[in-house]
């Protein structure tokens, strides 16, 4: 973290197109959902009944859905759950990872292996289906839907911070640490989680993308965000019956799905480079 | 710089006692007996040099006084008595607070010794934290005095560096600021001088000597080369095979060595002077 303050790392940033328009691009979807109020022309769940199924227009941008709401304003809304579920969701995942794996590493012996073995078990299970069996059980709400993914992706990040922290703890430094009368968990949160958190970021920022994804596809078989709130996935879904004579209500959720994880795709990529 | 003969080591008050002590490593299939009891002591405001070839289980001696031995490593038997207690009973708790508090280490690559990610400010701010109650604020000021205490001149610079960006003597000076920060009993210098040039040799070695009289600790000094001894310390130990085989008086070392490893050390170096 430390390391990308840095005066040469920011420059490094400059010189990176991948990052900067990732960044560009959630930039600019993180302050429309933080300013949907203000962004979005119409209120999203006002329904107008003179104008079901407008296509694209002045009046509305994005056109509107077989309820007559303002695509446009439904999108805005909406992106703050997707994007609020992706971020939460990995925040989970990626501090369970980090706890997990750093246990694991630097302990060693019983631990590492009670800890990987679970990891390899959760990693045999397909998530989405685990996930759909879950959420099946309990009711599908914004919450629980952020948890559960949360608690079913940390196994990437936790196996990442392992491998990081076992190689890291025989440098020389650790042994300085210690001699210098750092606790374990002083060396652990201090010493060895900063050393190494440059690829669990990537790999988290590729996770929001993920988690979106994810998102997304439980909203589309109706487990997920439930209407009337907008989430992607279950705009998605609602245009299904009307793909047929509006193309818009399918096209440009899609789109926001796409672009999304295109930018965290670029973040991630344009991360790699400037701390690997 | 040659204190040799001022001290004879007998009258003065004891700090660190180490009786028969013996370190094992166990490898995939067999154990390596490292060290094989080793009697040394060490007084209050006396340098001792521990001197002995690669493998000779002076580093592995120094490790154990603290415990920081790798995890393969473990102490079989043995006494280490600091100020009247024998540290091998303490609790991992009690360990950290005598580690860097009462004794202290200076190692041998300076630069791999520190933490690449954080400032030289930040890190030795966080042992002064680590030992003393203090805000962070006070604490960065106190690195500040530490490092001028070092003879550090580009203190602004050198406080906003990263490790990487600095040079090994540098870094060897912040390493021994950071050590020092907690005023220790006893440092312990692992070959501290050994990946460095001459010349940035002779100052870090002077340097070591200043603050010694300075702050009134002990140095326990470990090294192969016996011409540093011969330089800085009152007495000797010489390891061989994971013992110790002779320990003298650095005064009359050097005219009477006993045993052939010795005598080969003294051979070795003189060698060295004549290219």
């Amino acid at each position: 973290m430390l390391m990308l303050i840095r005066g040469s790392a920011i420059n490094e940033m400059r010189k990176n197109p991948y990052l900067i328009v990732g960044i560009i691009i959630i930039g600019i979807l993180s302050l429309a959902a933080i300013l949907a109020p203000l962004v979005s022309p119409y209120d999203p769940s006002l329904i107008d009944s003179q104008g079901l199924l407008m296509p694209p227009s002045p009046k509305h941008w994005l056109g509107t859905d077989s309820l007559g709401r303002d695509l446009f304003s439904r999108l805005v809304y909406g992106s703050r759950i997707s994007l609020s579920i992706g971020i939460i969701a990995m925040g989970i995942a990626t501090f369970l990872g980090l706890l997990l794996g750093a246990w694991a590493g630097f302990y060693g012996k019983f631990s590492d292996t009670l800890i990987m073995r679970f990891a390899d078990i959760m990693l045999c299970f397909p998530t989405f289906f685990l996930i759909l069996a879950v959420v099946a059980i309990l009711e599908p709400s914004i919450y629980n839907i952020m948890i559960i993914i949360g608690l079913t992706s940390w196994m990437g990040p936790a196996r990442l911070i392992r491998g990081e922290i076992l190689s890291l703890k025989e440098r020389e430094f650790i042994q300085a640490e210690r001699a210098l009368g750092a606790t374990d968990a002083r060396i652990i949160i201090r010493h060895l989680i900063p050393n190494a958190i440059g690829p669990v970021l990537v790999n988290a920022t590729l996770g929001i993308a993920g988690a979106i994804l994810l998102e997304s596809g439980l909203s589309f078989l109706g487990l997920g965000v439930q209407p009337p709130i907008p989430s992607w996935g279950n705009i998605l879904i609602e245009s299904k019956s009307t793909l047929g004579i509006a193309w818009w209500i399918t096209l440009f959720p899609g789109l926001a799905i796409l672009v999304t994880i295109l930018g965290f795709n670029f973040i991630a990529e344009g991360l790699k480079k400037v701390i690997g | 710089m040659s204190q040799g003969h001022k001290v004879t080591g007998k009258s003065m008050e004891r700090l660190l006692e180490v009786k028969n002590l013996k370190v094992d490593f166990q490898l995939e299939k067999q154990l390596i007996h490292a060290v094989m009891g080793v009697d040394l002591s060490v007084n209050k405001n006396e340098t001792v040099v521990l001197a002995g070839e690669s493998g000779s289980g002076k580093t592995i001696t120094a490790l154990a006084l603290t415990r920081i031995l790798p995890p393969n490593a473990s102490i079989v038997s043995g006494e280490i008595i600091f100020k009247g207690n024998n540290i091998l009973d303490f609790n991992p708790k009690q360990m950290s607070g005598v580690r860097g508090k009462n004794i202290a280490y200076v190692f041998q690559e300076p630069t791999s010794y520190l933490n690449p990610v954080y400032t030289i400010g930040d890190q030795i701010a966080e042992v002064i934290i680590l030992h003393q109650k203090l805000q962070r604020r006070e604490a960065q000021a106190r690195a500040r005095e530490l490092l001028e205490q070092v003879k550090i001149n580009d203190l602004d610079r050198v406080l906003t560096s990263y490790p990487h960006q600095l040079s090994g003597g540098m870094n060897q000076r912040v390493f021994i600021a950071m050590s020092l920060a907690c005023q220790p009993d006893l440092l312990i210098a692992d070959e501290p001088t050994t990946s460095l040039d001459v010349t940035i040799e002779a100052q870090i070695l002077k340097l070591l000597l200043e603050l010694k009289e300075k702050l009134g600790f002990s140095l326990l000094f470990i090294t192969h080369n016996l011409a540093i001894a011969r330089k800085i310390s009152h007495r000797v130990y010489v390891m061989y095979q994971g013992k110790v085989v002779e320990e003298a008086l650095t005064s009359e070392i050097f005219d009477h060595p006993k045993h052939f490893h010795t005598q080969e050390l003294i051979a070795a170096y003189q060698k060295i002077g004549k290219i």
